[in-house]
Order: structure tokens, then sequence, then C-alpha cells
């Protein structure tokens, strides 16, 4: 009994101090814009996010998403201009297509697709993006740490 | 191995409250690859940039790392100082540690904003080891304008990039310029004689030594790219040689045929052999093929017998040119919506329900009733003359959803031009809203209503029908909340404007996008008003959307100064983040040529020295290039890659996460 | 059959309309169908057809065979299925419709086994493609060989791969991770897949890319699962379900549950079947400004 309760402490404690990490794919323009303004405007949001800026969600390869899991991150962040709005006129309807496929196939292999979020987010919505990444740390925090991909022997 | 220098900037405290940058400076020296860090507490202000500079030749630095504010904030800053400090500006990358970490992680212990700029700061060092230096694309420029559209809009473009000394081309598709303004009678809010105002700039376009006109030409195929486009020109056969034509008249004089007039908008018949309008630019008619008895019977050439210079050519053909140039100005104007949609008010029914370019006409000193206003029906005067706004506009069900813009001020311009030749007579405006926005143009419908009397009533018109010789409006007066019957002379619509037919298959040709009314996209609404997505090619006017003359001629010299801007100089420099293709490994399964947005990517031929062709291979048009990487993602085989977005950046990136 | 299809083999051999003819013929034992290359007219008897001719022999009109494509203008022999992967080689510029000949054959079904074969044609003997066919007639072709097959299709594809992939979405994602794990641990990346699929004809693979190399190339299961996720990402919209991939697979990995997921994502998303427009682009290439999703936030 009292070795129950211990073994369920330790499982929270490790959930408490469990600081995830998160890899952002955001287009120049719109998100990081977004991004941008949320710190012009003194917002505040989870630190655990690392961006890496693109041209454009067109530029997004599965390449970059499957290797950000490989090099250990919890949950990955992909997101651009809404559609209609992108820089470079049909780059985002691009890789709106490919994420649906690109989407359904991590779904049917397997890998939690909380891990793997996309959202719009245009250079005026920097609430929308303080809310994204104080909920996506959150979510992944109570997920825990990306097993899956860690225990994967290399 | 490289040799980096990381520069960690305080930004003042707005940085170093909750970073601790000499933390940051110390922990990115141990990096391999970085052979000098430094905090400071101003990067961006002269001391700062000095420094740099000084640090780049003392320690022989090839590559730099501003950990700073945000790059859209000073990337050009410290890329120029980069350069003039002898490195390759792409050799310089900034980590934003300002807007996305001090900013926004208010940890005063400054333990959260100093992990992640670590992190922010080694993945940008690791990014920059897979930089190459990258030179400005140069692209040659064509300094030769092409105008379509020979409206006041294109008129105006065509005259300032003329005056700027630059050669232009303006293509009209009908007989003469002048486009829907010459078709004015007067302007508001200053009611200037629109042939007043305009004629001098037609003629000046047709005189001017850098413009060459060609008038009932149109634009079929346009290729090629910004500072270097091809496009071909259809020079339709007038049948009439320029070169001899004086211009006399004496042709249409004894031409025995008639058709309606398409500049008087059917009020006047004009001959077969014609031009549109007297002051027409140039002054040299046209044979309306189909109908002229010679050229579709063989019997008549009666304008041939009396023409003096012998100007008339039967045998004439169709011409089409190839011309080069380096910039477009697309200015195509406008057209009223057909008349099929306004059923209920009788248009194309009633002689007497009329449009409102047809009461221009009227109106005119040179129309068809020599400025008087007469009724089509009878010729009478009219005693009492109901205006209809909104005909079209803002009523999704029935017309479109926009505002058509200037029929506000025009119906009050009407107003006034009406009683100031028929003194007694009434008008009645029914409207939705009164739209007077611009300057003058409030005082102006206050005029038209307080001086001239005219009767505004708010509310829509159910019903309009004849009734011995008069023509009966039924409608709503929504603010006496009475139902109102008025029986006028005469019935004014005020119809929607539209995009011009054939709108799409021209921006089709162009490669610039067009919305659901196939009005032209503009780059950007506020900030990039007359460009394209497509570099190179401009817009001027109403094929933007409804706009008023001075609106129009502010786009003609906006569009103007683009052109004149991007022929300045031989050469454009265009940015060097480009897509290029591996000429080893390009499948040619065109992925790239699909998705790309900017149909930037060509298929080439690869040919040995019989001419036959060996390998097919993609290939990058630098010019037309935006770099957006879409084709990357797109290809399978990672034969194309985005320089300054290189795979191998990204993955350098992405594993010093 | 056979007999028609040898003449045509003969004529286009003999009046130059084709300099190889692409088809089948027995293995020396006489137990197997194996790809043969035909130049010479007197040599079209070793042609055959029945249906042990299981290989997709589309593979050798792609640059990966240039040996082939350089003994000149060829002859394909290709059931509807095999014809469907010439459709997508054409739609995406690696073969001319005009510098091939398909001489297309009519097709009741395939066996995979040899063992199984005996002569007669039974539905518990053909794999899940044949069952849903709906290219017995061959669709895009210079010549059909054999008569016309009435045979409809069910309106949803059923089989074996179809209840396995509704067994998997079923089931929980650790759940469906432990299965492709178990799966993918069993890959030697050997790329037999790759090199059985026509529609792998990169001229260098990515895996064979190395700087950077995004793919690890070692055995391991994280190399592995990247490299099956990425293949099956690059063959969306564009695999056809000949289903060559797992036949070759001498692990037995189940490439057909992926690659038919996507092809019913793509049928779903996009209502697009890959294999039957060579005039069309490929879905992943293209898009639609009403493409819906229910993810993206």
């Amino acid at each position: 009994m009292s070795q129950e309760n211990t073994e369920e402490t330790q499982a929270t404690e490790t959930t408490e101090t469990f600081e995830p990490k998160i890899m952002a794919f955001v287009c120049n323009w719109c998100t990081y814009a977004g991004a941008d303004l949320a710190g012009t405007s003194r917002m505040e949001y989870r630190p655990n996010v690392r961006i890496i800026k693109l041209p454009c969600t067109g530029r997004i390869d599965p390449l970059f998403i499957i290797k950000a899991f490989e090099n250990g991150a919890d949950g990955v962040l992909v997101s651009g201009c809404h559609p209609g709005d992108c820089h470079y006129t049909a780059g985002n309807y691009h890789a709106k297509r490919r994420w649906i496929a690109f989407r359904s196939l991590m779904e049917f292999t397997g890998i939690d697709t909380r891990r793997l979020q996309f959202s719009w987010i245009s250079a005026s919505e920097a609430l929308k993006w303080v809310d994204l990444i104080n909920n996506v740390t959150d979510e992944i925090k109570a997920l825990g740490p990306f097993m899956d991909f860690k225990n994967l022997k290399g | 191995m490289s040799r980096i220098g990381v520069f960690i900037c305080q930004c003042g405290t707005n940085i170093a409250d909750t970073v601790d940058t000499e933390k940051v400076a110390e922990e990115m020296k141990k990096i391999p690859g970085v052979v000098h860090t430094q905090d400071y507490k101003f990067m961006c202000s002269s001391p700062g940039q000095k420094m740099l500079k000084e640090a780049v030749k003392k320690h022989r630095l090839d590559g730099m790392i501003v950990s700073a504010c945000s790059p859209h904030m000073h990337e050009k800053t410290f890329r120029r100082a980069c350069e003039s400090a002898g490195i390759n500006p792409y050799m310089c990358e900034i980590a934003n540690i300002r807007e996305q970490c001090s900013w926004v992680h208010h940890d005063k212990t400054k333990e959260t904003g100093t992990v992640k700029s670590l992190d922010l700061t080694r993945m940008t060092i690791e990014r920059l080891k897979k930089n190459q230096p990258l030179k400005p694309n140069k692209i040659p420029v064509n300094k030769r304008a092409l105008i379509i559209g020979g409206g006041i809009a294109g008129i105006q473009a065509a005259l300032d990039i003329a005056d700027g000394g630059r050669e232009v081309l303006l293509v009209e598709k009908t007989p003469s310029i002048g486009g829907n303004m010459a078709k004015l009678s007067e302007t508001f809010p200053t009611m200037d004689c629109s042939q007043c105002i305009l004629t001098p700039k037609m003629v000046e376009a047709e005189l001017h030594e850098n413009i060459t006109l060609m008038t009932y030409s149109e634009v079929e195929k346009i290729e090629g790219f910004i500072g270097n486009f091809r496009v071909t020109i259809r020079k339709k056969a007038r049948y009439v040689n320029e070169e001899l034509c004086t211009g006399c008249g004496d042709c249409w004089d004894k031409c025995p045929f008639k058709q309606d007039s398409e500049f008087e908008h059917g009020l006047k018949k004009r001959k077969v052999i014609y031009t549109p309008f007297p002051q027409s630019v140039p002054n040299i008619p046209v044979i309306d093929a189909p109908n002229c008895a010679m050229l579709q019977k063989g019997k008549c050439g009666v304008c041939a017998k009396v023409c003096g210079p012998k100007a008339v050519d039967f045998e004439q053909k169709d011409i089409v040119v190839e011309e080069k140039v380096g910039a477009i100005v697309v200015a195509t104007g406008y057209d009223l919506m057909p008349n099929e949609h306004f059923g209920e008010y009788g248009y194309g029914r009633i002689k007497d329900v009329i449009n409102g370019l047809q009461f221009e006409r009227l109106a005119s000193s040179s129309g068809p009733t020599g400025g008087k206003i007469l009724r089509p029906s009878d010729g009478k005067e009219p005693q009492s003359i109901v205006f209809i706004q909104c005909a079209g506009s803002r009523d999704e069900k029935k017309g479109v959803s926009y505002c058509s813009k200037i029929c506000c001020m025009y119906t009050a311009k009407h107003t006034m031009l009406y009683r100031h030749k028929v003194h007694d007579g009434q008008s009645y405006v029914f409207y939705m809203d009164i739209r007077s926005g611009g300057k003058r143009y409030e005082e102006f419908v206050r005029g038209a209503i307080e001086k001239d009397g005219a009767m505004y009533l708010r509310g829509r018109v159910s019903r309009v029908y004849e009734k011995d010789g008069k023509v009966i409006v039924q409608g709503a007066d929504t603010l006496s909340d009475s139902q109102v019957e008025i029986e006028a002379d005469m019935v004014v619509l005020a119809t929607a404007l539209v995009s011009r037919p054939g709108a799409d298959t021209l921006a089709q040709k162009l490669g610039i996008g067009y919305d659901k009314h196939k009005f032209y996209n503009e780059y950007h609404p506020k900030l990039k008003p007359v460009e394209t997505v497509t570099a190179g090619i401009f817009l001027a006017g109403t094929c933007l959307g409804p706009m008023d003359v001075p609106e129009s001629v502010a786009q003609g010299s906006a569009a103007a100064s683009k052109v004149l801007v991007l022929t300045s100089s031989d050469e454009m420099i265009k940015d060097p983040t480009t897509a290029i293709v591996n000429d080893f490994t390009c499948n040619a399964c065109w992925d790239c040529v699909v998705a790309c947005p900017y149909s930037a990517i060509e298929k080439t031929d690869i040919k040995d020295r019989e001419g036959n062709v060996i390998r097919r291979l993609a290939h990058v048009n630098d010019g037309v290039c935006t770099g957006c990487g879409t084709c990357v993602a797109a290809c399978r085989s990672k034969a194309i890659d985005l320089k300054g977005y290189t795979d191998e950046q990204v993955y350098a990136a992405i594993n010093a996460f | 059959m056979e007999k028609a299809l040898r003449e045509k083999a003969r004529e286009l051999l003999t009046t130059g309309e084709a300099n190889v003819i692409i088809g089948y013929e027995w293995n020396r034992r006489k137990t197997r169908a194996t790809p043969a290359f035909i130049t010479k007219a007197d040599e079209v008897d070793r042609l055959i057809f029945n249906p042990l001719c299981v290989n997709n022999l589309s593979i050798y009109l792609t640059r990966k065979n240039k040996d082939i494509l350089r003994m000149g203008k060829p002859a394909i022999v290709a059931k509807g299925c095999d014809i469907k992967n010439i459709v997508v080689l054409i739609s995406e510029g690696q073969v001319k419709r005009e510098d091939v000949v398909i001489i297309g054959m009519s097709c009741n079904g395939v066996v995979y086994k040899q063992g199984l074969w005996k002569g007669e044609l039974r539905p518990e003997i053909m794999p899940v493609k044949c069952h849903n066919c709906d290219v017995r007639n061959p669709h895009l072709t210079d010549f059909v060989i054999g008569d016309h097959i009435d045979f409809t299709p069910p309106e949803t594809p059923r089989g074996m791969v179809f209840d396995k992939i509704a067994a998997l979405d079923a089931k929980t994602p650790g759940e469906r991770w432990s299965f492709w794990l178990e799966e993918f641990s069993r890959c030697i990346k050997c790329y037999a897949c790759r090199q059985a699929c026509s529609l792998c004809y990169c001229e260098r693979c990515i895996t064979e890319k190395n700087v950077p190399q995004w793919i690890e190339t070692s055995a391991h299961q994280r190399g592995n699962i990247a490299w099956n996720l990425v293949r099956a990402m690059h063959l969306a919209g564009r695999c056809t379900f000949c289903g060559e991939c797992e036949r070759s697979c001498p692990a037995n990995i189940k490439l057909n549950l992926v690659n038919q997921k996507l092809v019913l994502t793509v049928k779903d998303a996009f209502d697009f079947k890959s294999g039957y427009d060579e005039k069309i682009h490929p879905p992943m290439i293209v898009f639609s400004p009403d493409d819906t999703e229910n993810f993206i936030k």
C-alpha cells in the first residue's frame, strides 16, 4: 500500500518538474510577426517553445517534424498565415494539403496528435499565439515526455 | 572551421532585466567554431556597431550572430554592418532574444530568459555554420513600359513614365484612347468639362516622343518576368492606312451604312467607317468589318472612292507583333452592369429609362442632343427625372455586394446638370445612403439638394412602368414611412460598376489575381495598392474596383512611379533568397513547376551536340522566384533547395534544439 | 490470349513501331512468370500471360532502368493495375505517352503464390487489389488483348487490408504505435520496397542524400520509422495500391496498410484517386482553397 503511494508521488513529481521541449516551425510573415507582437505588447507565456523561422509554411517539410521528434521534441507546432493571407499567395494552401495527409499518417502510426499541432496565426494575433503556446505547453506537460520517440533505439 | 563572433545585446535593460547576457556570452564561447563573444548595452547604436566591425577585423570573423531584438527590427542594420566590415551580409544571423524571450518571460531571476536565450543563440549558431555567402541577384531591366488600357488611369501612367524619360507602349482595345472619362459631360465636384481636361492629355499622349500608341489592339500573350517581359500584341485591321489617313472625315461622311454608336451607348448612330467620337486620338477611322458591305459582300467601297490620300485598304490584315518591355501597368477600366439585371426598372424595355453614362452623353455638349436634355423616346424635354441609386450595387441577391462608390456623386451632379439645363425641371433621387466622402464632395451633394432643388427620397424603388407617355416610378420613402409614386418623364439608373468582360482571361495571361467580381487584386490593400503579386506588373484605376477620376489619376501616377523606380537602373537587385535546382538529382517530375505559386520554375532541355534532348531539368528563374520554398517541400528527392533557408541550415537548427 | 499477344508483339517489332517488348516469360522451371525483354520478332513466342504475371512491369519504363530505356521504344504488356502506374509516370513527366506502346491485358486477377495456382483462378487465391479492381478492362492502352470482362467491384473496397486499417483505426494511439514499432523493427533497410515501386524513380533517393542526412540509414528503429513514414508520404496521392512494395518486402512489413491508408485519406480529403487520368497533376502539389480539415487551430 505504502509502496503504491510512493510510486504515485514520484509520478506526480516528475510530471510537475517536467518541462516539455516544444519546437515551432513558423512562417516569417504572419506567425513570427505575431510572436514578435506578443513581445512588443509585453505579454507573458510559457518559455518552452523554440522557434525555427521559415519564409513560408509552404517551405515546411514533414522531414522537419520527424527530425524534431527524433531530436527529443515533446511537441511540435506548425503555424503560418491564415488561408488567403499568405505573403506568397498560396504557400499555406500547399502546406495545408501536406498537413492533412501527414497528420493522417502520423495518427495512423499511433503518434499522439496532441503532440503535433497546427494553427493559423496572423501578425496581429499575439494573443492567439500566447494562448496557443500556453495551452500546448500545458497539454504536453500533462502528457509527459514523448517517450515513444525518445525510447527509439538509434 | 568557422570563426564566428556572437554578440549579445542587453538592449538597455530590455533584455538584461530578464536575461543574464554575460552568462550567455560566456556559454556560447564553449561552442566549437565560436571564437569571440561579447555582450553590450546597445548593439544597434553606433558604438555597438563600431564594436562589431572592430571585432570582425580583430578576430578575423567569417560569421556573426547578434542575439538581440527581432530580425524584423535590425537584421538589415547588422547585415549592413557586416558588409562594411568585409563579411558577406548573409553570414550574419539574428537570434531573437527580445520579442520572443526577454519581453515575454518576466522571470526576474533571469533563469527562464537565460535558458531560452542560450538555446535560441545556440540554434542560430549551428544554423549559421551552414550558411553560404549569398550575392544579390542582378536582373537586367528593359526600360520600356507597357500600359494596357488607354483610359484616364492609363494615359496618366503613360504620360508620367514618358516624362520620366522612359519609352511607353500604350495599348488600347478600342479605336481611340480616352476610355469612359471621354464620355462624361462634366466632372464632380468642380464641374470641369470632362473633354476640356481630358482631351489635352490625350493629345499629349499622342504627340509625346516617348509614347507609342497602339489603338484597336489587344494583348494576346505575356511571357517572361519582371524587367524582361515579352508581349504579343494583335493590331486589329483598321482597313485604313494610318500613315496615309489625314482624318479629314470624307469617308465617314459618305458611308451609306449606320450602326448604333458604342460611344454614345446607343443614343446615336455612327457610320460603318467611323471614329468613336470627334476628338478621337488618333483621329483615324476604323471600318466595322462585320457590318461593312464591301468587306462582307464586296459591294460598296464608297469610302475608298472618296478618300483623297487613298488610305482605305480593304486588304489590310491583323498584325501580330512581339514587344519587349520591363514593366506592365494594367489599367483596363470598368463597364456598367448589363441591362438584363434591371428588369424591374424597365431598363432596355422602356426607352426613357437610361443609365448614368447615357445621361452623361445627353448632358454633353458634344453628345447626341448637343447638350440638351431630351427624352430618347420622343425627343421632348423631360419635366421631371427620377434617379435611382444603387441599381445593382449593394445588393448581393440581384447584383453585386459592393458599393460602386461614384454613383452618389455623379447622381448629385446629374441633378445639377439637369436643373442648369432645364430650369423648372424637378429631379427625384431614390437612395440608400449618401456616400460623399472626399474633398468638397459633401458640400457638392448639399448644393444639389439645397441650391438645385433635388428631392432626395431614402428608399428603394419597387417598380417602374410606362403609362400614357410617362414613366411611373413606385417606391418607398422610408424617412416619411410612406409609399410614393412619381410620374416621371425619364428615369436614370445609377447602375453598378463591374469589371470588364474578359478581365479574368487577361489576369490569367498576366498571372495576377482577381476577386470574385473579377476586379484585380492588389498585392497589399494598404501598403502595396498598385502592385500585384507578379513582380513588374502594376495596376491603376477601376480595374481594381470602383473609383472616381481623381483616384484613378492618382493610381496612374503611383503605378508610373513604381515603373520609374524599377527602370531607374539597368539592373535590378533582388534578394538572393531564391530556390536553386541540383542538376544532377533533378527527376524532371515537374512537381516544383506545378507547385510554384509564381510560375518561377521552367522546364529546360539539356541537349547534346546534335541537338538531341538528353535530359530535362527544372530551372529556377531568379527574376521571378520570391523564395517561399514551396517547391523545396514538394521535391521528393530534395533536388531543389532554398538559398538562405537550405535544408542543411534547418537541419542544423533542429539538431541544436 | 497469349497467341494474340504474341501476334501483336511480332507485328510491333516487325513494323518497328516498338523496339523492345516488355512482357512476361516463364522462368526456367516454368514455375514463375518473370520479366522478359524481347527485341527480336522470332522470339515473341517466349511471351506468356496468365495469373502468375504479377510483376508491375512499369518500373522498366522509369529512369531506374536506363539500360532498358536504351533498347529503344518500348511496348509494355500491362494489366489495368500496372497501367495506373504508367498513368502516374506520364502525369509526372517520366514517360511521354507517345513514347510507349501500351498493350493492355484484360485481367481477371492474379495469384501471388505460385503454389496456389493450379490452373484455375478462384477468388480465395487472389490478392485484395484484384477483388476491388475497377480496371480489369485496361483503361489507357494502344491495344487491348483479351475479351471484355464484366466485373463490378464493390462500392466500398473490401478485403483484409481494409479490415486491418479499420481495426487499427479503432485502436488507441499507443496500440497503433506498438503495432508499427513491431512492424518497422523488422525493416532491414534493403530498400526492396523502393526498388519494386515504379513511382520510387528518384535519381537520388532522399535516404541517399547525406547533406543533410534527414533519414538515418542504419537499420535501427529511429531510421526505420523515418524511412517508412517518409516513403509513405512521398507516395501520398500517387500510390496506386499495386502492392509490389509489400510483395517484395523480405520482412513482410505491412506496407500496404500505410499506403492504402493514405490512398483513403487522399480520396476523402481531396476526392482524388491516382492512376486514372494522366492529364491531372497528383494532388499533393496542387491545392484547392476549399480544402477542409478540422485540426488547424
